[in-house]
């Protein structure tokens, strides 16, 4: 797959593309949600696509599965998924949403950071939708800002989903009360249970 | 004399005429369709035997677990954790990371924190394991798996590849695609192009570019009896003869997609012979460029039949395996290893 060829195809109402501008776009997301580091790392696996449907959802296609991407979409086919899905694409912010998988490499590869641990009492909760309280926040990891997204992490280390901060740094902590929320549930592992089988999007509360 | 093309109304003609007292008698008693008893004393050959098929068929399954190295490094971790939950295991000794549940705890399986953070694969029956070993891809295959969902086995083949090389998994369920995504993501599976397609179109998309395919085909899962009681009345011959239909169009799709040389490997969660040997006996009339191989499988496996109400079948079909309940102690299963030239 040359880089400045331009990959779309469109059918049952999704639009696929991988081109350089889909590079760009995801890159730039990536970079400001997670920083540079993650944006050239992620890049160095392998091409980005987007799917535009009733929701914008980005993918990395790793080196493998490009050709056979390629095929498909030539074929006036789309994937259902393919390779890792990086998270959804918005128009209004958070303008990216990474997926759980993103984040759990990122903070595996490239150290945790925009992250909220949160203790076992506190992930029960939110693993039935539920928010992040005070009293449930361990330990926070900066950049912590409003408007953007952190990973909701357990003790264990592992990322338990995505939460929208109602604070604008981890110092402003200390300012709430233990029942006062930290994180809107955006998207927690939870998902897999309750609606793995229906469309994600119905679960997304912001 | 080996038939050219299966005549399923003589078949049925001759299974029809099977059906005696005996049959009739144990029928009712099972809870059977007496046509299936009926297959079921010529594909074993006593009615000792058919009495221990049923009366396994009977006996409860023990679900298990499938730990992903790819989320996790150290099985031990995850066994741990669970065993805090109150659960316990025995290893399977012919699959290095899956263990079987010999005690439960709370919540379900398919509950955890640990099942949610895609550390484990939760399985009914351990016969499933079976295909991606027998398959066994390296990380420099490009393998296809055909009616892929909900991704057991494909998130099991990209495992065994260590998270490299390609898989291409295909089906054309909207409702067991998402099922399908969602194991993918869970498991955190990122060598995988799902599609929802007709699988009989791959080799029209993708030209013949696999080195290895899996087709686990949808069948009647008459080996699931144990999970599944309905199946006992559930299904009438004419459904067997419609899912052998679709099996052999997909089974020749799959031999269409590998490049010279490459192994395909047929399996179904089913013990009718419609649906197994038949099948196989058919795609072989069919072509001239395939044969059945031997499989060097992890356990000792019951041999294909060869013959069926005075069908004669291809002498390699006996290279086919079987698992029985009664004898294996696990779902009922049928595997096929063939190449193409």
């Amino acid at each position: 797959m040359p880089n400045e060829e331009v990959l779309k195809c469109t059918s049952g109402g999704i639009t696929c593309e991988v081109s350089e501008l889909v590079n760009e776009l995801i890159k730039s997301l990536i970079r400001e949600y997670l920083g540079n580091d993650v944006a050239e790392f992620t890049a160095g696996l392998g091409r980005f696509m987007l799917c535009r449907g009733e929701f914008s959802e980005a993918y990395l296609i790793p080196k493998e599965l490009e050709g056979l991407v390629t095929k498909l979409l030539r074929s006036g086919r789309v994937p259902y998924s393919v390779g890792m899905y990086l998270g959804r694409v918005r128009s209004r912010k958070p303008r990216f949403v990474p997926s759980v998988n993103l984040l759990h490499i990122t903070y595996c590869e490239l150290g945790v950071r925009s992250a909220l641990v949160v203790s076992l009492k506190g992930l029960k909760p939110f693993l039935y939708g539920n928010d992040v309280l005070k009293e449930s926040v361990i330990n926070c990891f900066e950049p912590v800002r409003r408007g953007y997204v952190v990973g909701i992490v357990g003790e264990d280390g592992y990322v338990y989903g995505v939460g929208l901060p109602v604070i604008n740094s981890c110092s402003e902590l200390n300012l709430l009360k233990g029942s006062d929320v930290v994180a809107l549930n955006v998207f927690d592992v939870g998902w897999f249970l309750r609606g793995g089988t229906v469309p994600r999007e119905r679960m997304f509360k912001v | 004399m080996v038939s050219d093309s299966i005549d399923f109304n003589k078949l049925w003609s001759r299974v029809r005429g099977s059906i005696d007292e005996w049959v009739v008698r144990v029928a009712k008693r099972f809870g059977y369709r007496e046509y299936m008893i009926a297959r079921y004393l010529e594909l074993l050959g006593s009615r000792d035997e058919v009495l221990k098929l049923l009366k396994a068929f009977e006996s409860e399954l023990r679900p298990s677990i499938r730990c992903n190295t790819l989320r996790v490094s150290d099985c031990s971790y995850v066994v741990s954790r669970l065993r805090e939950l109150g659960y316990d295991f025995e290893r399977i000794e012919w699959e290095g990371t899956s263990f079987r549940v010999t005690k439960f705890g709370s919540p379900s399986l398919g509950a955890t924190h640990e099942f949610l953070l895609g550390m484990y694969y939760l399985y009914r029956g351990v016969a499933s394991l079976l295909p991606p070993i027998i398959l066994s891809p390296s990380k420099h295959d490009t393998v296809l798996d055909l009616a892929a969902a909900p991704g057991g086995k494909t998130t099991h083949l990209a495992q065994l590849m260590g998270g490299e090389g390609a898989i291409v998994a295909i089906d054309v369920s909207r409702s067991r695609m998402r099922a399908l995504r969602s194991n993918l993501e869970r498991l955190g599976v990122f060598n995988v192009l799902a599609v929802r397609m007709d699988g009989r179109l791959v080799p029209k998309v993708f030209g013949r570019v696999f080195t290895k395919a899996l087709l686990d085909a949808p069948c009647t899962a008459e080996g699931l009896i144990q999970i599944d009681r309905s199946r006992k009345v559930r299904t009438l011959f004419n459904d067997l003869v419609k899912a052998h239909e679709r099996q052999v169009e997909l089974l020749n799709a799959a031999l269409d997609s590998v490049v010279s040389g490459s192994y395909v490997l047929y399996s179904v969660c089913s013990i009718a012979p419609e649906e197994c040997e038949l099948v196989i006996s058919e795609v072989l009339n069919m072509r001239d460029d395939v044969e059945v191989v031997p499989i060097n499988g992890p356990i000792k496996f019951c041999r294909g039949i060869t013959s069926y109400f005075g069908i004669e079948l291809p002498s390699d079909v006996r290279l086919c395996c079987r698992v029985y309940p009664h004898i294996h102690g696990m779902e009922g299963f049928f595997l096929c290893l063939m190449r193409r030239y």
